[in-house]
């Protein structure tokens, strides 16, 4: 090695050049990350304050009255139900594209345009298929089959059909890009040790694409939990959820503090559901780990 | 032979339903009449003539191509400055900061507008471009900095120490060698952030105010008013652009990058 190579490198790895440099690069990102943080503390720390003193009477209220416990299982049992579904109508789509021996460019398209549409112009559309005098109603009605229309939007079937919609593409996504990176050769080699073609998808490839399933369900339902535009504008104001409730809070009535209760409740559920998914994919990628070496 | 290309068949019928709602707001957007119908009665363009001489939709449209415009530009640099930070070495610091920045992704929704509002309300800024341009960043940050981040990974050290060693300066290096390899990455982080920045609803309907507002939150507003079909005619906008925002990320980087795994 020369020696101005060598005098090269040493500028390159000059530990204090280089950590002043790292650090002011990251600060932007830091910076903002700092206020996100500062927002969050803000937020749970005025949801304990009432009339200047340390309290819990915003959660006491919280709890103590019905209809509001109602909002709060209604949005986990929906977000839930919302997983599920996607999970269930997810899998085979994201298995069928995987399998797809065309371009498979053409089919992301399809997943990935109406993801990046507008939640607002995704659950208008919705509004015109479901609505009273809407596309089904009306088909319905023209084949002479409903006299009256079916009530299919301002009820829970409605916000179910529409967040379904309008996460599933997360739940495809997540799956494929597991599949993605499977050895097709696991599949080859159950084949040809004579396993039936279902046997091989129960225990070969559904085992090795559960983390995608579980990243998907993970999205799905933190994003079911936080919407407010489908639960509104497809629920109605009787089957209420927490987005749609802390909405209300901020805009109608500016009760900041019951708002960030909320807030912190659904922060709360999310965890609650997100953390042990968190720990089994890390005990599944464990244990997964293991069996291979 | 014939099993395939029911699968293929089947795959593609299964895959058209899910544009269908956009694609029927579309189609009944071109309706003449008062009310949304599909399939549309008689033909016009009625719609976007009204949505393109209404200065309230002009004026909430403007704003949300700014903010996604300043938005993605912003936080694209942000996401890139930090990314370059932490793949030059691994410090426990790095590591914290790798995941701070996605913790922003564990939030719902709501709670993040209620977040926002109250760090808005505490710094200033409510109400205002800068504030809304503010949470923006915060928000696409995360989905900024993971296409940079995998592409710096990919990227060989090497190269940028062989260019260095042949007597080329850092600045040089950086332009010719690192930019060029991590193009992909910023490209997706640009695009995708703008999509992401100018579709957002959930959170920026907490901070518009009576001077401000964004294009969805307006029509989202309008859907709960009255909801003529003009707000067809603006969702048809609304698609068609992200439409040719998803084309274009095709064609220059692929869309790959959605089904890339996070694993290191």
């Amino acid at each position: 090695m020369s020696s101005t190579d060598l005098a090269f490198r040493q500028k390159l790895r000059d530990p204090g050049r280089e950590a002043w440099g790292r650090l002011l690069l990251l600060a932007p990102a830091v910076l903002l990350l700092g206020l996100f943080g500062v927002s969050v503390v803000q937020l749970i720390a005025s949801s304990f304050v009432d009339e200047g003193r340390l309290s819990l009477a915003l959660y006491t209220d919280f709890f103590s009255r019905a209809d509001y416990r109602d909002i709060l299982f209604r949005t986990i049992r929906v977000s839930l139900l919302v997983a599920a579904l996607c999970v269930v109508i997810g899998y085979p789509i994201a298995y069928a594209m995987w399998r797809y021996k065309g371009n498979r460019s053409h089919l992301m398209i399809l997943i990935i345009l109406p993801w990046l549409v507008s939640i607002v112009v995704r659950t208008y559309g919705w509004m015109v298929i479901l609505g009273p005098k809407g596309l089904i109603n009306e088909f319905l009605a023209w084949a002479g089959l409903i006299e009256r229309p079916v009530r299919m939007m301002f009820n829970t079937t409605g916000v179910v059909i529409g967040l379904v919609h309008i996460l599933i593409p997360f739940m495809i996504i997540s799956i494929l890009s597991v599949m993605l990176h499977l050895d097709r050769r696991l599949e080859e080699a159950s084949a040809s040790v004579g396993a039936r073609s279902y046997h091989t998808f129960f225990r070969v490839t559904l085992p090795l694409t559960v983390p995608g399933i579980i990243t998907g369900t993970m999205l799905v339902y933190l994003m079911s939990t936080g919407a407010i535009v489908t639960p509104i504008l497809l629920g109605g104001v009787r089957d209420r959820m927490m987005g749609t409730q802390m909405y209300q809070e901020v805009i109608q009535t500016f009760n900041f503090p019951k708002a960030s209760m909320l807030a912190f409740l659904l922060l709360l559920a999310g965890l609650a559901v997100v953390l042990p998914l968190q720990a089994l994919e890390r005990k599944l990628s464990r244990f997964m780990d293991q069996k291979g070496s | 032979m014939l099993k395939q290309r029911w699968d293929t068949i089947g795959i593609w019928a299964v895959l058209l339903f899910m544009p269908a709602p956009i694609i029927i707001v579309a189609a009944a957007s071109f309706s003449h009449d008062g009310y949304i119908q599909f399939p549309p009665g008689e033909l016009s363009l009625r719609w976007y003539q009204e949505f393109l001489t209404d200065a309230r939709w002009l004026r909430a449209l403007v704003v949300s191509l700014g903010l996604a415009i300043a938005g993605a530009l912003l936080s694209t640099t942000v996401a890139f400055l930090a990314a370059l930070a932490v793949s030059r070495r691994q410090t426990a610091f790095t590591r914290y900061f790798e995941v701070a920045v996605m913790t922003p992704l564990l939030f719902p929704h709501a709670a993040l507008g209620v977040a926002m509002l109250s760090l808005l309300m505490m710094i200033g800024g409510y109400g205002t471009f800068a504030g809304l341009l503010l949470v923006h960043c915060i928000i696409t940050l995360p989905y900024a900095y993971r296409p940079i981040s995998v592409s710096l990974r990919k990227l060989d050290r090497e190269l940028e120490e062989a260019s260095m060693s042949m007597g080329a300066r850092n600045w040089y290096t950086f332009r010719h060698v690192t930019l060029p390899l991590v193009r992909p990455g910023i490209i997706t982080a640009l695009l995708f952030s703008f999509i992401l920045s100018f579709d957002e609803v959930t959170v920026t309907m907490f901070l518009v105010g009576p001077f401000i507002t964004t294009l969805p939150v307006e029509t989202y507003s309008f859907i709960q008013e009255s909801g003529t079909p003009v707000v067809a005619a603006i969702s048809t906008v609304l698609v068609v652009m992200t439409l040719l925002l998803v084309i274009l990320l095709e064609r220059l980087v692929g869309l790959e990058f959605f089904v890339e795994p996070d694993r290191k």
